[in-house]
């Protein structure tokens, strides 16, 4: 015995201070935290790039920015949006509380976690460094169907940078869920059978089996763009017997599961905050997990709904746009029980809530246009106009970015041991979620009238209509501004928020709230046992 | 001498096996539990970006770039020796059995997301053909299957070696063990010079290059990608006999024995299903 604890003794870990402890810390508490506050950084540069977009937008006669430079601003925009903002802040808050929720003191692979948030720092680099070599940044679109993306129309090096910048966060993004997989497979506190298991960690388990099987198809699809490019090899090049589609295939074979990346996590958490703040238990939960393996099941057979127009089958016209349609009942299935948790309850009205409400309402505008978009007729109409911005804009920040403002709200008192203003948040919520319905609302219209996206300028007739769409954006900018601040406030706050800030007491509460805020380095003082 | 494996230390990393009572000082004690902090993440991830942008810059033709990359890949080589080396110190102190079962575990999806990079290929070239015109497309040679075919019974065969290699070595029998695994690193080495001399005859023989079309450019980049899989696989079947020769595993112990074992089969399955595809389909 004594030689063990010599052992444990010698080879204690060393401690490091300030700068050097984020640098070198393998907990998945403080990798989540930095997580976040990548994404909000990203946040603010995606969310500036849709600023000049809009400003770009607001007169068709302005010029202001040129068509080559509106281009880049567009996929960039989408880019940083999704990789560095939208995955990366589920990725943050799934580190810091998957292992807190299933009892475990830290990830299966700690380093292995550090190394997955580290690879996207050189990957953010290289997007945005691109933005100031010759040519700028890649001009694609974040598809970046070729032949656009070909060395013929896109000679500009920024496409390369682009490529190599996708497979970097790839490799991250694969490493991280091979971590979430064996974390949540293995290292459950004991008595926490898989029918006790969170709704959250049930959406990462998901979520981390759609990453780890649609990320590999995008880097093997972006290394024969790059060797397309590079070694005049022939993969997308109908001269040489390619077929260009292919990449669209391979492309939306990624794509369209990339979208439930971005929202599983958020379901998970509504799943926590709606029954939380109704004081219920959540409502039908063998169904909602049943749902959200139906939706990461099929949602690997509809990607060629995203190629209606481009030139397939009528058999697989019909198969992608029965099998798109089949997702909306997994999906009406989660919706439902999420109105039955609330119902009846005992309802507070939080700015956690306030988001979680104001989620079910323009996510079912989003899953409607959605639903439209799956009729083929209807899509080959619309296709490529504001119609589909508008709809995976409601998807997206009307989805994810509204449950990631849910799930800030819930758990900053826990991750920082602070709250976050209320009254603060109160305006947050009303100034973002009438901006968003403000912006996006009159999209559809703008496409239904054949407003033209991925373009500089617009027909006159439209100007009026996007006149008011860019004022719009003003109130979610300074809904922006004022959620930033209300963080900074917070944090420089005493440390005065409970273990368990909401009074979950009364309902099936989750690991989490049984630790202090923020948690000890270890988590928990005792392995909990479960039930 | 093998240290002794800490059963008694368990809290250290698995929630699992933490509840098996290890004495109520050893959990209170906040030091047992904190994570080990480490500079190897951040440093072979700042080696892995440097040798994408490198690349970049060798495509450019900047000059000293090639130079820098061979730097910045054997930087990264060292940091992710340094890592590995790390794992050996600390599971001194962790439950070596959860950590194995851990590290299988992550093992086997490691190898469904490499599955996945190959089914996009694969993809590839079921889609080109069935979609495309003409097959095999103008100015395609029809390739020699009789040296590929030997090649594949090689590789093949190594496969059943290195089964042999494990079931000797779980049976104890270290020196035949041994041997099974020299005898299976020789086959993947000769399979790697029969791809050579396959790449060399194409591409100056039947002039059949990258460029050629569709169909050599998925040729090409299909057995280069398995090649390097080969490669990588017999990097950890040499790691192996040289823990192997050190003595390092033990009946329970034997993990990287089996990653590398799964991995050489994987390697071996998707040649047969590209070499179906590729040279008789
Ligand atoms: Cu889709």
């Amino acid at each position: 015995m004594s030689t063990q604890v010599a052992t444990l003794g010698e080879a204690h870990p060393r401690q490091y201070h300030g700068l050097l402890d984020w640098l070198t810390t393998t907990d998945h508490k403080k990798i989540g935290i930095m997580y976040l506050v990548f994404a909000l950084i990203n946040g603010w540069f995606g969310g500036s790039l849709a600023g000049l977009i809009r400003l770009n937008l607001y007169n068709p006669d302005w010029h202001i920015i040129s068509p080559a430079l509106y281009n880049q601003l567009m996929t960039m925009h989408a880019t940083i949006m999704i990789f560095l903002v939208l995955m990366t802040s589920f990725a943050g808050l799934g580190n810091y509380l998957v292992p807190l929720m299933i009892g475990a003191r830290d990830m299966a692979f700690p380093k292995l976690n550090a190394f997955s948030f580290w690879i996207m720092i050189p990957a953010a680099l290289m997007l945005y460094g691109s933005f100031f070599i010759a040519g700028g940044a890649a001009q694609g679109g974040w598809w970046s169907y070729p032949p656009l993306s070909s060395l013929q129309y896109a000679p500009g090096h920024g496409e390369d940078l682009w490529i190599l910048a996708v497979i970097l966060l790839g490799i991250g993004s694969i490493m991280g869920a091979i971590n979430f997989l064996v974390t949540i497979i293995d290292m459950r506190a004991p008595g926490m059978s898989w029918t006790k298991l969170p709704l959250f960690v049930w959406s990462w388990l998901v979520t981390a089996w759609m990453l780890l099987l649609a990320l590999p198809v995008l880097s093997g699809a972006m290394i024969m763009l790059l060797s397309d490019r590079w070694l005049s090899t022939g993969f997308y090049r109908p001269a040489l017997g390619g077929d260009p589609l292919l990449y669209q295939h391979l492309f939306w074979f990624f794509g369209h599961p990339e979208v439930y990346i971005m929202i599983l996590p958020g379901f998970g958490m509504l799943s926590h905050i709606i029954p939380a703040m109704s004081r219920k238990k959540v409502f039908g939960y063998k169904g909602m997990m049943v749902a959200l393996w139906a939706i990461g099941v099929i949602g690997f057979m509809v990607w060629a709904h995203h190629m209606f127009t481009a030139g397939i089958s009528g058999a697989a016209r019909m198969w992608f746009s029965m099998a798109s349609m089949a997702i909306s009942v997994p999906t009406g299935v989660k919706i439902y029980s999420w109105l039955a948790s609330a119902w009846g309850g005992v309802i507070r009205f939080t700015t956690a809530m306030k988001f979680a409400l104001g989620f079910i309402f323009t996510f079912v505008i989003g899953g409607l246009s959605g639903l439209m978009l799956a009729v083929v007729p209807f899509d080959i109409q619309v296709h490529n106009t504001y119609f589909v911005v508008a709809h995976f804009h409601y998807v997206l920040v009307g989805g994810s970015v509204m449950t990631l403002f849910a799930g800030i709200y819930f758990w900053f008192p826990k991750i920082t041991g602070r709250m976050l203003s209320e009254k603060m948040g109160s305006w947050v919520f009303w100034l973002f979620f009438i901006g968003m319905n403000w912006v996006f609302m009159p999209m559809h219209l703008l496409g239904i009238d054949g407003m033209s996206r991925r373009v500089a300028t617009y027909r006159p007739e439209f100007k009026p209509m996007n006149q008011f769409i860019s004022e719009g954006f003003i109130f979610m900018l300074i809904a922006g501004l004022l959620f930033t601040y209300s963080i900074l406030k917070a944090l420089t706050q005493p440390k005065d928020a409970p273990d368990d800030p909401w009074d979950t007491q009364a309902i099936e509460r989750s690991l989490e709230w049984e630790t202090a805020s923020p948690p000890p380095a270890y988590n928990f003082a005792e392995i909990p046992q479960i039930r | 001498m093998e240290p002794t494996p800490l059963t008694t230390s368990s809290t250290l990393t698995s929630g699992a096996l933490a509840a098996k009572p290890a004495g109520a000082a050893a959990h209170l004690d906040p030091h047992l539990h904190a994570p080990v902090p480490s500079f190897w993440p951040i440093l072979l991830a700042g080696g892995i970006g440097a040798v994408f942008f490198l690349v970049f810059l060798v495509y450019l033709g900047v000059p000293l770039a090639g130079v820098l990359l061979a730097a910045a890949a054997l930087y990264s080589l060292v940091a992710a020796a340094g890592w590995a080396n790390t794992i050996a110190v600390e599971r001194r102190l962790m439950d070596r059995l959860q950590t194995q079962k851990d590290l299988t575990r992550g093992f086997f999806f490691f190898l469904a997301s490499e599955a996945m990079i190959f089914f996009a290929y694969f993809e590839y070239i079921y889609y080109t053909r069935f979609t495309g015109s003409v097959w095999p497309p103008a100015g395609m040679p029809k390739l020699e299957t009789s040296l590929p075919a030997v090649a594949t019974l090689i590789l093949v065969g190594s496969s059943f070696t290195l089964n042999f290699a494990v079931k000797a070595f779980l049976r104890g029998k270290q020196a035949a063990a041994k041997n099974w695994m020299l005898l299976t690193i020789a086959m993947g080495i000769v399979f790697l010079g029969f791809q050579g001399f396959e790449w060399g005859y194409l591409n100056g023989v039947m002039s059949f290059t990258v460029t050629t079309g569709a169909f050599s450019s998925a040729y090409f980049i299909m057995t280069g990608f398995h090649g390097a899989h080969v490669t990588v696989g017999l990097l950890m079947l040499s790691l192996v006999y040289w823990r192997m020769e050190k003595g390092e595993y033990n009946r329970d112990y034997h993990m990287s024995l089996m990653a590398a074992e799964y991995y050489w089969h994987f390697v071996d399955i998707v040649w047969i299903l590209l070499f179906f595809t590729l040279y008789l389909f």
